[in-house]
Order: C-alpha cells, then structure tokens, then sequence
C-alpha cells in the first residue's frame, strides 16, 4: 500500500488496530481467567500491564508513516471548525488581510504594469533612447536650462543615423500625435490616434506584423506612395477585424492611404500612453497630411524638433562613449545653423548635450507624469498593510492568550507541544490562505476601479488591471508570516510555563505584562494612522483647492465640442461660410444664449504659443522670456466664458479684414510686456522684429486660466476669426497663420441646465453638414474636472487608506480594550463590590486606551510632518505642514478611539459583582 | 508511603496515596532493540500464521518467560514488517472462535529471516570469541 492509499484507507486501518488491540486484551485476560484468576481482577491485571491502549495506538500511527499527512488533514479539519466556532474573530482577521493585501496588490500591480514594464518588442535591453525628459514642447532653439536636448529635428536625425554606425537601427518617433479623421468605404469618419514614424520602425524595434507587411525604410522616402499600419486593437474595433483591409485604401484627412499591415496584438507602440496610436504612417508621408504646415525638412524648417529618438545599439556598444559622440555631432549640427548661433546663442552651444538611457520600457513620459503619485500611494498601501499586520497579530495574540488555560489541560493530558504549535500554525495558514483569496478579489476590483478612474478617457490603454502574482504572493507571505508569528509565540511561551501554574490562575490577574506587546502594537497602529489620516487631509484640503479655485471663467449650463473641419474637406475658403452657418445655427436652438468658436478652449489641456515682440524691441535672445499663448476666437468667445473686459473694447463685427489687425490681452499679459504702461494702443508682433507692428491692443480682459490650473495665470492673448494676417513673407509663419484659421471648438451657453444637450446639438451639427463628425462633446463643468482625475484619483485613494487605518487601528484598540476588561473581571467585581462606582470603573479602563492613543499620537505626529514634508510638491496651496490637516487626524482619531475604548469600558462598568467573583 | 497534604484556594484536600504499580512476580526482560522483528519472523517461520498475542506469548515461551513482549512494542514492528513486505495479514478465526489479525511469513519475509540469521551466527560467534578469549592465546 502506498502512503497516500493509506491515507484513505485510514478509517479502515484504525478499525482494524482497535479490533486486533481488543481482541489482544480479550485473550490475555482469557489465559488469565483460565489460569484461576476471578475476571474482574485478570481484567484489572491484563490492563495494568497493558499500559494505554491509546498510547500504542499512537505508536503504531506512527509506524505507519502517514501520520504527517492524516494530522495535516485533521489539523486543518480542526481549524476549520475552530475559526466557524468563532465568525467574530475569523471575519475580523479575513476583511483586515483582505483589504490590506488587496490596497497592496492593486497599487503594487499598477507599478509594476506602469513603471517597471518593458515594451512588447524583440530585446528590449538593446533599445536605448536618446534623450531624457518628457518634453512634448518647447519654444526657442535650446530646449532647456540645462542643456538637455530631447526633440530633435528631421535633419539632425538624418545626421546623427549617418554618423553613428554605434547604432543598428536608429530610429524617429513623433512626440506628440493627433487624432486624424480617418474614413474607408462608404462610413463616416472616425477620429483614430496617429503617430509619424520613420521607416525602420518596426525594425528598430524587433517587431512584426501580424498580417501584411511592416513599414519599411522604403516607405519612408520623398515620392514612395502613402501608406500606413493599423494597430490590432484599432483593426479589430474600428475595422471590424476584416482581413480585407490589408491592400484597400482608407482616407486620412481625406488624402488616400493604403493599408499594408496590422501591428501585432500585444503591440501599442513606443510608449505606455492613455490612447495609444491607432495606425502608423512614416515620416515621408507627414507633409501630405501637413500641408504647408510640414515639420519634416526640407519642405519644412530644418530646426523645428518633433522627434524623439529611439535606436536598437550593436552588442557590446559603450553606452558613454556614444553619449559623448552624439553630444559633439548635435553641437556641430547647431554651430552650422544660425537659429542657434544669432542673438548670442552661439554661447549657449557648448552646454548643449544629449543623455542616453535605455529604451526597452520605451517613452517615459506618463511614467515620469505619474510616477511621484504611484510611489506615494505605494508607500501609503504598504503602511495599510503594516497596520493590518499590527491588527491581525494583536487579534491573534488576544486569541493566544484567551487559549492558555485550554491549552495547559491539553498539555497537562499529554498533548504534544509541537503537535499543539502545528495546530495553531496551520490555522494561521488557513486565515492568511482564506483572507489572500479575498484580497485578490479586492485587488482585483480595486486596480479595475483605479485604472478607470486614472484614464476615463482611455481607448485600448495597454495596462492591465489583473493582479500580478508575485505582488499577491509577497503580500500574502508577509501576513502569514505576522499571523504565524504572532499566532505561536503566545502559545510558546505558554508552553514553556509548568501546565500547573497557568491552570491555577493564568487567567486571573489584575493587568499584567503579556499584554506589553498589545499595547506596543496598538501604539504602532495610532501612530502610523496618524501619518495616513494626516496624509489624506492633506491631499483633501488640496483637491479642494484646485478644484474649488477661481479659474476666472463661468461653466455653469455651458458644453464644450469639438470637429474638425479639416478632416471633413473643408478648405480655407469656405471656412467662414461654415463658422457664420454654425453661430447662426446653435443661436437658434431654444433658450441658447452665447456661441463661441475658438481653436481651443481654457483648461482642455492644449495651448498654443509663440514668441512675441513689441514693437521697437529687438529680437529676444535665448535668455529672454517673450512667450505668450494665444487663440483665435470668434467675437462672442468672452461673453460665452463669462470673462469681463477691464479696459479697452471686445471684438466687435467692425473688426473686418479691411480694418486694422487688433488683439485682446490678459491682465497678465499687460503687466509682464507693459508694465507700468497703458497697453491700449500698443502693438506687438510674433517671432521676428519685422512683424512687430502687426495687431493693435484693443483691450484688456480679466486673467483667467488656459493651460494647466496648477500653475498661475501666464501671458495670452486673442486674435479674432474675421482677421487673417497677410503681412508675413516667411513661407512657414504663412502656411501657420493659415491653419490657424482652422478651429475645431465651439462653445455653447445656455439659459437653464439642459436634459438632452448632446442629442440637440448632434442633430444641429448633421443638419449643417452631415460630414462633420462630432469629436468630442462635453458639459464645460467635465471638462474642468478631468485636468484633477490623478489628482482626485490620489486623494481618494489617500482618503481610503486613511479610512482604512482609522478603522483598523480602531478595531484593534477595541479588541485589545475589550481584552482586558474580559480578563479584569473578577478584579473589576471586587472593586465594585468595595464600592468602587460605575464612572470610576468607565475611567479606570479608558484610561489605560488613553494612554496608548497618547503615545501613539505622539509619535505619529512628526512622522506625520515629514511625510508631509516629503508630499509638499504634490500639494497645492496646502503647506506639508498646515496644521489643520494634523488636527484634523488627531482629532478622527481621537473620536473613533474614544469609542473603541467606551464600548468596552461600559462593559465593565455593567459587570455585576456577584456574578464576576462567581465565575471563578 | 508518602502523603502529600496540597492546600489549594479551593479549600479541598487532594491525597496523594503513592504508587499504586504491582510489581512484578517475576524479574524479566524487555526485548532488546532491533531483535523483536527477527524473533517474530522466526517465530512464524516455525509455527505457521499466528495472530499478534499469539505470537507474543509464543515469543515468552520460546524465552522461557525470560522476556516480555510488551504491546506497545509488538503491534508497531508488526506494521513496519507488514509494511516492508516481510509479513503478510489477514483476518480469520481464532481457537476461541473470535475474529483475529493472522500473519503469516512471506517469500521475501523468508530471505529476510535467511540473512539475519546469518549475520546474527556472526555476531554470536566474534562475540563468543571475544569472551573466551584469554592472554596467552595471544601471545
């Protein structure tokens, strides 16, 4: 029979072992009868030799050589019967390791899938990045203070490919990307995510396609015919997965494209971004969609930077020597171009340089975005996990100590010591197993829940919400470790105690010093709840400031949307037939009050900006801070944001083509180009002195914020929809001024709140032209919102974990209060029956919480305090040590501390004398 | 014998009587370690299958009562015999017509008991050297 048959056929074997012991006992009790002895003496006799029968029972399991296994199967049988004997205690410790593993796991797995991942490429190790930093923009030559160059020009790329053999691909990636209106057959166009590439994309990276071809390098030539590769997702979704697309031709922007491959599945590009590109076209094919507008040289500026680059190195290349060599190739490149060189450049040259760093996780830009976020939420779910560790080991101790006396009898009937620790230790285990699987289902919705809430508008966003084993298994380790610790040592240190002192009064005492390490963990838990709840009132009082600012704009009934006319055929020409067709339209829905066109609007995460001169300046040097943003709106665009002029006039149907080019500025922008001055009248030009006569300022309006509502209102101003400037003789300022009459926003003011907005104005759009596709469409008060989704996402979350900690350390001062009371019994009956009152009771216990809650608070206030001093850049207008926020913590605490400990406070106080000294 | 008075808060009297053990009539020996299982197979190699007290009681009247074959001890190396194959069980009926566990020797039980005899010879035979040893045989 092989152990594991006996294992099952246990039942029969111990049959079997008692019949043949019995029948053993019988026959010699038989012989001795026979022999002359009355029965009742040869029974006495045969069982005085015989000793236990239990013991040899015991000893012939043993040789059996499956008693591992069969105590295994009863030990876990017993726990199971002892944690169902106690659903108080069991539910405690289960939602206690549930939420604390799965807080752990669920931020633990969106690290580990955003900032520890590698791309979905062939040989990530060999992938290096020139360049550093998430620059998506810049203005001027020189990209930063320091010198750090990380966009680079279609003509520096060209060079730096020739000249450095280092690499065996190098290739151009485009920083930004675009939604571009995208129709094949006879559907309406579809606004898909696109990303320029150079032809030896797919190469550099190591990665094939699924059906078709890649892009090759041969693609990627003036004159090669237009073509691009879908993304698998966008394949599957938007063209329904049919493999006839391979071949056909699709329209972006209008302009014909053959498609001639789909990117793998797992495949989404060069870096992890909410929206990742729908298709890729190479370079080559940039000025078609472009126009005028290219980027690309030589039809474009050879100096504009749109590219980063990403290059797959040879084997045993030196990192720090190429470094070098592509730093002295960019500062030669720069010296031969006088965007550089003119207004004192040139001496900025010598501290240009470029960092190289590895590019097998790709980009780092949402990574460098979100990363300060992730670590502190990462840093807070371990500190819930500590306080669920202190938790469940207080619990557990409690249990321990509970179990001594119960524990001694066994030992004192002659339990086995290890055999008893085994016990206690797999019921551990199947606490800490019962509790993980809880915990990956609450990791599991935790991480869905926190991706939503992150990226709401995430379309194919490639991060996966599902747990990372490892991350599970870590979490899961180190509370079973905590429980089995704490779950033994009691039990241990009983064991080593004579079975006969603990039957005698272990369970009777006046506060002893057993319960030292409870208070110690209590105090652990108070303090590490201060630091969260401080933490978390930090981070409220900081969204609320964001949120509730004053960002110098009205969003009451009034909705955002976005087209593109563009995408939809229009040309320059007929633009304002469409932008007066459109005013005149939406004016006429019911109860509209204010249409405005702009080419985008305050805080929908996009500006435009350039370099302005005054008139009678000269041109800006590389030091000199000219940047303005600016927009071109239509005439009502101030009235339909509820932004009040201060000075001068609003545009008005005077201000034609024929009349004089005017523009409207900001407070700020009056104060940083004129102070001290009347900016009325002024005139200002963009990028070079020659154009700096070009608009007039007519007015001044109130400050209000455009770009991101963290930073302070910055210089902006408004050029209106009916004036085109025609003075630029610079072919590239032409074809920008050009396309700047292309705006792609409207919004819409109404009287009162709306039920049905988006249908009514769908329909309005369709009925002007049916080709118009609606890009975007949005309540302005959304719109707000979603420049604060990490920022409220991080709150939230902080406000969680505070919550957490706060009913954890709650409970765990409840567990250890009521502890003592249980065990204080009898001395609390005697004191009352000497006359000790009920309110003197209530303070006795309370007391002694009051102690812990004390000391913990006190040293969880200035771990607090650096905690806030390390969060102090994530915060707005909230200092990292506004004393609010630590009152605020210590008095919640202090609240629910309060109650944890009068629950059982009041227990005492109800214990009737009679009935306490009894018990015993 | 010793009486001990224990005063517990209970206010009860526990009297200890002493040791209550009979001794024995006669002096007699446990079986020395390792030596039962070769006793057991030997036995059943002479006697055919016997049940577990038989076998106890034939191994005391083979020892002419010199050993006692202690329970405790007895079922344990039966299962371990069982287990390595040397004995086989079965159920059947005794002399008083009760069911009983009969073991009989096995072939390999049967090589077993061959070659620990043979090393036990051995042994006996150095070690009664040994004791009959005397100096001038040596020099």
């Amino acid at each position: 029979m092989s152990w594991l048959q006996r294992l099952f056929s246990r039942k029969r074997a111990e049959n079997d072992l008692d019949r043949e012991l019995r029948f053993h006992f019988e026959s010699q009790v038989a012989d001795k009868i026979s022999s002359g002895i009355s029965e009742s003496e040869a029974r006495r006799l045969t069982r005085l030799e015989f000793g236990g029968i239990d013991q040899i029972k015991e000893d012939c399991r043993e040789s059996r050589g499956s008693q591992w296994l069969e105590s295994i199967v009863q030990d876990v049988r017993y726990g199971l019967r002892q944690l169902r004997k106690s659903p108080g205690f069991t539910l405690t410790v289960v939602v206690t390791l549930a939420l604390g593993i799965g807080a752990n796991t669920s931020i633990f797995t969106l690290v580990h899938s955003v900032l520890e991942r590698s791309l979905p490429v062939n040989d990530p190790s060999r992938l290096y990045r020139v360049g550093d930093q998430g620059t998506c923009c810049y203005f001027d030559g020189f990209e930063s203070d320091n010198g750090d160059f990380d966009l680079f020009p279609y003509d520096l790329y060209l060079e730096l490919r020739h000249s450095s053999p280092e690499f065996e691909q190098l290739a151009a990636l485009q920083a930004g990307g675009s939604s571009l209106s995208v129709r094949s057959g006879s559907s309406a166009a579809k606004p898909l995510r696109s990303e320029f590439v150079s032809g030896n994309y797919f190469a550099t990276l190591g990665v094939g396609v699924y059906a078709g071809r890649p892009l090759m390098p041969s693609d990627d030539k003036t004159g090669a015919a237009s073509v691009l590769v879908l993304s698998y997702p966008a394949w599957q979704s938007d063209f329904a997965g049919d493999p006839r697309i391979i071949g056909s031709t699709v329209y972006v922007q209008t302009h014909p494209f053959t498609v001639v491959g789909v990117a793998p599945p797992g495949f989404f590009g060069d870096r992890i971004i909410e929206s990742p590109p729908d298709f890729w076209l190479p370079l080559a094919n940039e000025p078609i969609i472009e126009g005028a507008g290219t980027s690309l040289w030589p039809q474009g500026d050879e100096d504009t930077a749109w590219l980063y680059l990403l290059g797959r190195v040879t084997p045993q290349t030196n990192i720090a020597a190429l470094q070098a060599k592509l730093t002295v190739k960019l500062r030669q490149w720069m010296s031969a171009h006088v965007t550089y060189t003119a207004h004192g450049g040139a001496a900025q040259i010598p501290r240009q340089h470029v960092v190289l760093v590895p590019g097998g996780g790709g980009i780092q830009r949402l990574q460098q975005q979100t990363g300060k976020g992730l670590r502190m939420l990462m840093i807070l779910s371990s500190v819930v996990l500590l306080i669920a560790c202190a938790n469940i080991a207080n619990l557990l101790l409690a249990r321990g100590l509970t179990r001594r006396a119960e524990l001694s009898v066994r030992m004192a009937l002659g339990a086995a010591r290890a055999r008893i620790i085994c016990q206690i230790l797999t019921q551990s285990m199947l606490l800490g197993l019962i509790g993980g699987t809880a915990g990956v289902a609450v990791a599991y919705s935790l991480s869905h829940m926190i991706l939503a809430l992150a990226f709401p508008q995430a379309r194919n966003m490639p991060v996966q919400a599902s747990p990372s084993l490892p991350v599970v298994g870590f979490a899961l380790l180190v509370s079973l470790l905590t429980g089995t610790l704490f779950g033994t040592a009691p039990v241990w240190l009983s064991s080593q105690a004579k079975a006969v002192e603990t039957l005698h009064g272990a369970n009777r005492s006046a506060g002893n010093r057993s319960s030292l390490a409870q208070k110690v963990l209590v105090i652990l838990q108070v303090g590490l709840s201060i630091v969260l709840l401080s933490g978390a009132f930090l981070m409220a009082r900081s969204l609320a400031n964001l949120e509730h600012q004053n960002f110098g704009i009205e969003t009451a009934n009034r909705y955002v949307l976005r087209f593109d006319p563009q995408g939809s055929g229009y040309t320059a020409e007929r633009l304002p037939v469409l932008y007066r067709q459109i005013e005149d339209r939406f004016s006429a829905l019911p109860s509209v009050i204010n249409v405005s066109l702009a080419r985008y609007t305050p805080l929908d995460g996009n500006e435009w900006g350039t370099c302005i001169v005054q008139q009678g300046h000269p041109a800006p040097g590389p030091g000199d801070k000219c940047f303005s943003s600016w927009v071109r709106v239509s005439n009502r665009f101030l009235q339909s944001i509820g932004v009040p002029i201060v000075r001068g006039r609003n545009f008005s149907a005077q201000d034609s083509q024929a009349s004089t080019p005017v523009v409207l500025v900001n407070q700020s922008f009056a104060r940083y180009f004129f102070p001290n001055q009347d900016p009325l009248g002024k005139h200002f030009g963009l990028v070079s002195p020659k154009n700096s006569r070009a608009f007039e300022i007519a007015g001044v309006f109130a400050d209000f914020k455009m770009g991101d509502p963290r930073r302070e209102v910055t210089p902006l101003f408004l050029r209106p929809l009916s004036q085109q400037y025609l003075g630029y003789t610079d072919p590239e300022a032409v074809s920008s001024e050009k396309s700047s009459m292309f705006v792609g926003s409207i919004i819409i003011q109404f009287a009162n709140s709306q039920q049905n907005a988006e249908a009514t104005i769908r329909q309005a759009l369709a009925e002007i032209d049916p080709n118009l596709t609606l890009f975007y469409f949005s309540s302005y008060e959304s719109q707000v919102a979603r420049n604060f989704n990490q920022d409220r996402l991080i709150a939230r979350l902080t406000s969680l974990f505070g919550g957490l900690a706060l009913t954890l350390a709650s409970v765990g001062l409840y567990g250890v209060v009521s502890f003592l009371v249980a065990r204080r019994t009898s001395e609390i009956g005697i004191r009352m029956a000497m006359g000790a009152t009920r309110a003197s009771v209530v303070s006795m216990v309370l007391r002694g919480a009051f102690w812990q809650v004390l000391v913990g608070t006190a040293l969880g206030i200035p771990a607090a305090l650096y905690a806030g001093h390390l969060m102090s850049s994530m915060l707005y207008r909230v200092s990292g040590y506004d004393p609010l926020a630590y009152t605020g913590g210590a008095v919640a605490l202090g609240i629910c501390a309060a109650i944890a400990g009068f629950i059982p406070a009041r227990r005492a106080a109800s214990i009737d004398p009679m009935l306490a000294l009894r018990e015993e | 014998m010793p009486i001990y008075l224990l005063l517990s808060k209970r206010a009860c009297v526990i009297i200890h009587v002493g040791n209550q053990k009979v001794e024995a009539m006669k002096e007699k020996t446990d079986v020395r370690q390792g030596t039962l299982g070769l006793m057991v197979l030997k036995t059943l190699d002479v006697l055919g299958p016997l049940h577990g007290y038989g076998i106890a009681r034939r191994i005391e009247q083979i020892s002419g009562d010199l050993l006692a074959v202690n329970q405790g001890t007895l079922y344990p190396v039966l299962l371990k015999l069982e287990q390595e194959g040397a004995i086989a069980s079965e159920w059947g009926a005794s002399e008083n017509n009760r069911r009983a566990r009969f073991y009989r020797l096995t072939r390999a039980g049967h090589k077993q008991l061959e070659v620990e005899t043979r090393g036990w010879e051995q042994t006996t035979a150095i070690i009664a050297r040994f004791f009959e040893v005397k100096a001038e045989d040596l020099s």
